[in-house]
């Protein structure tokens, strides 16, 4: 759409300056709120030695050393990736068993999800969100031809994916399934499968979750949780009743950064998934909607580098580069849709803005790849060479 | 791979399909938001104020209730309640149980203050001392908390129940000073209104923090010293006599002040129930009938006409004397006697006959002066007045009666006060609760050299061939008079119940102390002012001369007790 004037705009640009900015912007605003919203928690806890800045510290290296990640991604051409996709896919499948093995993976408020490695824990799924996304945009390219058909082209993509399902709600680990979910059946999507196998295919998907839902009392709780929360506020409906208080305090323009009192132990995992309520509270409405807009930035940018690739006909980069589009769109809709009471509660993080070492990682790692498919795109148009 | 690349078709539509989808999902949480903001926040407020803002109450201090040395007699004391946030309290069952056993409450009781989730202020136990409380809070158990309160203390309990009085639950006073003074003493609550963090830590004032106003302090005429010796004395009276009820009071003579005020029986003001019976302080909203201790007010009256002297003669034979219908008896005739054996033998025709000589208006004018009749105003609640007929409905038989106390009621302390003309020179000084920093002007009632002839007279009382040989203290002169009177019933006098008292002073020649006991109906044999309140004033008026070092004005021998066997000298009831 207006890509042309994008284009005329960055044309002598290598890169997406505008992409990048968007990204150390979402991470600035993440690494100041995630240190105003843990201060009170971590100062009164004992675990993290009652140390003010523990959370802000970490946060911080966390995004230095993504970072580097980053350059490191950008440095590698997408075909690496294309050709490496199945191993990382297998890697990744690999991690989310380890992670399940007792002893081996950690258990973290009831949910097996991290891998200790000496300093920092890492999270399998997060990195799972990017390998399903680079594996399912080439299987999805090799298949082009046999998309029509459910048993060569469906089926055994179907069945991948109900093996990490599977894998994943063992953990349990509801909202990275979702997501990866979103990737996978977005890709395929675009990719150009039978209609009526996807129609068929979406119909099951809201089968199979109502029947997950019903099957597990502790989504069923969450969900009870989710409807009406000021029916039990000081039980199931305490988290959320709590982050919808910190929307109603903030107003249009919060009261202030630094100024939250829900973040006074009040409102649990305010640093994490919970951070937007804490931008609501004390940067209110303004703060919420600049939030929006970078994520949609994020998105359609996502989705316009997709387009310049199919033009360049790298058909593998444009379904990865929507890919992450996506990815980065479902999970910034999820987390905050829990946050204001649209979604039950799943254990998602804001991406590039929450505290958590893995997924700043990853996300970090994703941008990148998009960021060198775009760099890709303008080399192609330049006639050089890739 | 040409081949593949070949049959790859991705339809636009798609894209835009799911592009739109994805920005319709930011769309929504737009709205959503703006909903939140901006519409739906004063609800969200009105729930976040409910969570964590406070309004704390700043216990202010009632102030405390002194002697006029400075003792305590009322303070109030630092406790702790103890309160729980349901909602947030964490604690296993052995805490609870720990919990449960410090606050001395039952185990299931506990568990349904905590049980209501809904609420965020529950009292688990009030008033319990701040060491209790320090162990409770050691416990550790998140939603728990304390809350500065007072309680009020009386050190000197049932001694000074009746004066100081206690306050109610919610720090008014019910009796007493603390009644009285309870503007005074009272402080005013303050208030702030504060968010708090989820441990109970104040975050931030949400406006200006209402201070606090301390009570003021009270000092009171008492002496504590005093009030217990009177208590300690009146008690054994009592107790030795079996009788219903005494009271006893200590009056500065020359200021007015009352040094103690003890009354019978008493309770315990720090924890005051069953208090019907006990709680009155006697000596000033109870009336009795003062019998022949209104003598000495009659006669110095006629003396005050200059128609009697101390030596004038009356003849009280045969004992009894009869107006209209009735008979007024004396039950020791006497005789030929002076006017001063009147006093000192406490002969009842003789004051009938001396008051009989004079107009109704001027005797009636001569109790009234003396306060009779009338409140003394001394600042107690239910304070009263007693009864003194108007002089006009006065038939002869009543002024007779009236000249030795009967048909005229009083408390004791106004007749304590009235003894303060004999004690100044005719000068009736006003009572006083509060301590004073100026004496007090006084009234003249009746001159100098009057009153001194009535003291001289009220000295013959005391030795031998007086009513209350009794009453004499080791070193001083006593000056007084004994009153033994019927109890009225329904029906007119009870023939076997009685008041005695006893009003004196000393020492004679400047009289310090004033001390009137009264002790109702004594029924263990003794029943004459001489021998049930005389001695209680003794022993109290020597006890208070010394812990005040009044000067003596007697020798140490100068007890003179009546002979073995010697006809007891009995007042006429």
């Amino acid at each position: 759409m207006y890509m042309m004037s994008g284009r005329a705009r960055f044309g002598t640009s290598t890169y997406d300056q505008g992409l990048l900015w968007v990204t150390l912007i979402l991470l600035g605003i993440g690494l100041v709120m995630v240190y105003s919203a843990s201060i009170a928690m971590a100062e009164a806890d004992r675990a993290t030695g009652h140390q003010s800045t523990y959370f802000l510290v970490r946060q911080a290296i966390y995004i230095v050393i993504s970072l580097m990640a980053g350059l490191v991604a950008f440095s590698i051409p997408t075909k690496m990736w294309q050709k490496v996709a199945p191993y990382l896919f297998l890697s990744g499948f690999a991690l989310l068993i380890v992670v399940l093995i007792p002893g081996i993976g950690r258990n973290i408020n009831g949910s097996q999800r991290w891998l200790s490695l000496f300093v920092i824990n890492l999270q399998p799924s997060e990195f799972m969100k990017l390998f399903s996304a680079i594996y399912v945009a080439d299987y999805t390219v090799r298949k082009a031809s046999v998309m029509d058909s459910f048993t060569r082209g469906f089926l055994p993509m179907l069945i991948v994916m109900l093996l990490v399902g599977g894998l994943l709600l063992r953990e349990p680990d509801f909202g990275a399934f979702a997501v990866i979910a979103s990737i996978s059946i977005s890709i395929l999507w675009l990719g150009g499968i039978n209609a009526r196998i996807f129609t068929a295919l979406l119909f099951m998907l809201v089968i199979g979750f109502i029947l997950l839902i019903w099957s597990s009392p502790y989504r069923l709780q969450r969900i009870i949780g989710f409807m009406d929360p000021w029916a039990d506020p000081f039980g199931k409906g305490y988290q959320l009743s709590h982050a919808l208080i910190a929307f109603g305090r903030g107003e249009w323009f919060g009261v202030g950064l630094g100024a939250s009192v829900e973040k006074l132990l009040y409102l649990p995992e305010a640093h994490t998934d919970f951070l937007l309520a804490v931008i609501a509270e004390e940067l209110g409405f303004m703060g919420v909607a600049v939030v929006v807009g970078l994520f949609v930035w994020l998105v359609v940018r996502a989705f316009g580098i997709g387009k310049e690739a199919i033009k360049n006909e790298c058909y593998f980069s444009s379904l990865l580069a929507q890919g992450i589009g996506v990815w980065m769109g479902v999970q910034g809709i999820i987390n905050m849709g829990v946050n204001m009471g649209l979604l039950p509660t799943k254990g998602l993080t804001l991406p590039l803005l929450s505290f958590g070492g893995s997924g700043v990682l990853a996300n970090c790692i994703a941008l990148a790849v998009l960021l060198r498919i775009d760099y890709e795109n303008r080399r192609i148009q330049k006639g050089l060479p890739t | 791979m040409a081949v593949v690349q070949q049959a790859i078709k991705f339809p636009v539509w798609r894209r835009r399909l799911l592009l739109m989808m994805v920005l319709s999902g930011f769309a929504l949480l737009i709205c959503r938001a703006v909903y939140l903001q901006g519409l739906h926040r004063a609800f969200l407020q009105k729930e976040g104020d409910a969570r964590y803002t406070r309004e704390i109450v700043l216990t202010s201090h009632r102030g405390m209730i002194m002697d006029r040395n400075g003792e305590p007699l009322a303070i109030s004391t630092p406790v702790e309640s103890i309160w729980a946030s349901p909602p947030d309290v964490e604690a296993d069952k052995e805490q609870l149980v720990k919990l449960a056993a410090l606050l001395e409450i039952q185990s299931n009781e506990l568990s349904k203050k905590l049980v209501n989730q809904n609420r965020d202020f529950v009292y688990l136990k009030r008033r319990i001392p701040p060491q209790l409380a320090s162990h409770v809070m050691q416990l550790g158990i998140p939603g728990i908390f304390t809350q500065r309160e007072y309680r009020r203390y009386y050190p000197a309990g049932d001694v000074t129940a009746h004066l100081v009085g206690f306050t109610g639950s919610d720090e008014v006073g019910q009796e007493g000073f603390e009644l009285k003074y309870q503007d005074w003493l009272s402080g005013k609550n303050g208030s702030r209104h504060v968010i708090k963090d989820r441990q109970g830590h104040i975050v931030e004032d949400l406006e200006a923090v209402k201070v606090p106003q301390d009570g003021h302090d009270l000092v009171v005429s008492i002496d504590r010293k005093i009030q217990y010796l009177a208590y300690r004395e009146l008690a054994k009276a009592v107790e030795e006599n079996k009788a219903k009820a005494g009271s006893a009071i200590v009056l500065d003579a020359k200021t007015g002040e009352i040094l103690a005020m003890a009354n019978l029986p008493s309770y315990n003001p720090n924890n005051p129930e069953n208090i019907l019976g006990k709680s009155r302080n006697r000596a000033i909203v109870d009336t009795f009938e003062p019998g022949s201790t209104m003598k000495p007010m009659t006669i110095g009256a006629a003396i005050e006409t200059g128609n009697f002297t101390a030596d004038t003669k009356i003849q009280t034979a045969p004992g009894t004397m009869v107006i209209g219908t009735a008979t007024i008896h004396d039950s020791h005739p006497q005789g030929l006697i002076t006017v001063a054996q009147v006093i000192q033998k406490s002969s009842n025709v003789g004051a009938a006959k001396i008051a009989l000589t004079m107009k109704p208006q001027y005797l009636w004018g001569v109790y009234n002066q003396l306060g009779f009749g009338s409140p003394t105003h001394v600042g107690f609640p239910g304070e009263v007045g007693g009864k003194l007929r108007n002089y006009k409905t006065w038939r002869p038989i009543e002024q007779a009666t009236m000249a030795f106390g009967n048909g005229i009621s009083v408390t004791l302390l106004q007749l304590a006060r009235a003894y303060t003309v004999f004690a100044n020179e005719g000068e009736l000084r006003p009572v006083s609760l509060l301590k004073l920093k100026d004496p007090p002007v006084g009234q003249q009632v009746f001159t100098a050299q009057t009153a001194n002839t009535i003291k001289d007279m009220l000295e013959l009382v005391v030795q031998p061939g007086g009513t209350a040989p009794k009453a004499q203290v080791v070193g001083y002169r006593v000056a007084g008079k004994t009153g033994t009177a019927h109890k009225v019933g329904i029906g007119g006098y009870l023939e076997d119940k009685y008041v005695s008292s006893f009003v004196g002073m000393a020492p004679a020649t400047n009289p310090r102390i004033i001390i009137a006991v009264m002790i109702d109906e004594p029924s263990n044999g003794k029943y004459y002012g001489g021998e049930v309140a005389a001695p209680v004033f003794s022993t109290l008026m020597a006890g208070t001369l010394r812990m005040l070092s009044v000067p003596q004005d007697a020798p140490n021998n100068n007890v003179v007790l009546p002979p073995e066997g010697a006809p007891e000298v009995k007042e006429d009831t």
